[in-house]
């Protein structure tokens, strides 16, 4: 499964159980649209950390950084090309 | 997994338990019915090293992992008669020396870190205010960038060392727009900037040695080196500093429920009843039992939340599956201690009543028991 798809069925199954899938698109916002709340943020941190072996900073859990899909996989693959 | 303590920590917790009870238990009573700060002590508790537990030698700390800082704070609260002293010392360093250490720029730490181990300086976490609680994400304080620093404004409550502090952990908004995640920012603020203020001065049903106040920041100006991490970055480090109060504080609630727990077992074996010590009666025994039970319980919890510690990132459910359980079972086993000293334990001459005072907060502060379960039940997915 590609990072994408691993944070969309997480964050669909944790934080949106029975929505349509399709409502939850790559640049969704996460935390504006109230999917994410502060303890939300942090599960979803703590999944991104254990799922993808990478460690998300303090100031890595604000809107520029995870506020999408988009922004959540770019951060992931910044720091995976970063360990390599 | 095996909790056996090593030799060193072993030696570690002997050190601190003798410490504590020989140097900090004398006059308690008064100093709890004063309200009155052991100053004294707390610089005593800086020379041995528990202000700086976890932080690093090269910055004044002892260089402790968060397991063995869990088994020197247990120590502590087993030896220290003084809960309030001991209460000073968790916030100073789990809310406010931890974020530094962990956080601060390596010129932050330079100015401050080695005097806030030693005691010297004196800190207080200012997140807390009047109308929001427990929610951060309506807070008020507000920070703006001016001449290469921030104007800060914003009334912190319930702020403990407030009233003694020399620096304040203080969090404010430096983006509404960002909200909690990406616009709160966490500064060191001195006491000496113009514009840092005491505010009112509370008085406690227990902790009374630990002062406690309203803080005001009004129009304070703070460089940007005395940023604690990044810019919006302050609700990451907020919340590792809550994760890393909610394990290692109530690690002293340990050693207070021990210190309850000999001291119930004691009076039962010599206190006589009907011809029998009140030991041999199964109400009473079977009510020490489960002090024991609780105690045990609640070590297991810690020692294994305090080994993710440090280790993990995302401790948050353990911090507040051990916060919940401990002090809950902390107020629990103080009462049943006085129940067991019977209309002694209610007299201030022996340490009951006060113990049963001073738990009483264990469920309040540093999230209240209702919010540590709404924690648990959003990891849960509920």
């Amino acid at each position: 499964m590609d990072i994408r798809e691993s944070i969309r069925s997480y964050i669909l199954a944790e934080f949106l159980p029975g929505e349509d899938p399709a409502n939850l698109e790559d640049t969704t916002p996460l935390i504006a649209s109230g999917i994410l709340d502060s303890l939300a943020t942090m599960r979803l941190v703590g999944f991104i950390e254990e799922e993808f072996s990478v460690e998300i900073g303090p100031h890595e859990t604000d809107p520029e950084y995870i506020g999408t899909i988009d922004s959540i996989e770019r951060l992931v693959r910044s720091k995976l090309d970063g360990a390599r | 997994m095996d909790f056996s303590l090593s030799s060193e920590q072993k030696a570690l917790a002997d050190s601190v338990a003798r410490f504590a009870r020989s140097e900090l238990n004398h006059d308690v009573q008064s100093r709890d019915r004063d309200g009155r700060f052991p100053h004294d002590l707390w610089l005593k508790c800086g020379e041995l090293g528990l202000l700086g537990l976890p932080v690093d030698a090269s910055h004044g700390g002892s260089g402790l992992d968060a397991l063995s800082t869990c088994i020197a704070l247990e120590a502590l609260g087993r030896g220290c008669r003084d809960s309030g002293l001991n209460f000073s010392i968790c916030a100073h360093l789990l809310a406010c020396v931890v974020p530094v250490w962990k956080h601060g720029s390596e010129q932050l730490k330079a100015k401050y870190l080695r005097q806030l181990c030693s005691g010297k300086l004196i800190a207080v976490n200012a997140m807390t205010e009047a109308h929001t609680g427990s929610d951060p994400f309506s807070m008020l304080s507000r920070a703006v960038p001016e001449n290469g620093g921030f104007r800060i404004n914003g009334t912190k409550t319930f702020s403990t060392n407030g009233p003694i502090a020399d620096v304040a952990v203080f969090y404010a908004m430096t983006d509404r727009d960002k909200g909690y995640h990406g616009g709160v920012t966490s500064f060191l603020v001195d006491r000496h900037e113009h514009g840092f203020a005491c505010g009112q001065k509370f008085a406690k049903m227990g902790l009374r040695t630990s002062p406690i106040c309203e803080l005001v920041f009004d129009d304070v100006w703070v460089p940007a080196a005395n940023v604690i991490g990044h810019v919006g970055g302050g609700a990451g480090i907020f919340t590792e500093s809550m994760e890393w109060e909610r394990i290692c504080l109530v690690a002293c609630h340990l050693g207070v429920m021990q210190r309850l727990l000999e001291a119930a077992v004691g009076y039962a074996r010599e206190r006589r009843q009907g011809g029998q010590i009140i030991g041999k009666h199964q109400a009473v025994a079977n009510r020490i039992a489960n002090m024991k039970v609780r105690l045990e319980a609640s070590r297991l919890l810690v020692y294994q939340a305090a080994n993710k510690l440090g280790k993990k990132r995302s401790v948050g459910m353990d911090a507040a599956i051990t916060k919940l359980f401990v002090s809950e079972a902390l107020v629990e086993t103080a009462q049943d201690a006085l129940r067991t000293f019977g209309g002694y334990g209610f007299m201030e001459e022996y340490d009951v009543e006060r113990a049963v005072r001073d738990a009483m907060g264990s469920v309040l502060y540093s999230g209240t028991s209702d919010l540590q379960r709404n924690i648990v039940a959003s990891w849960l997915g509920l």
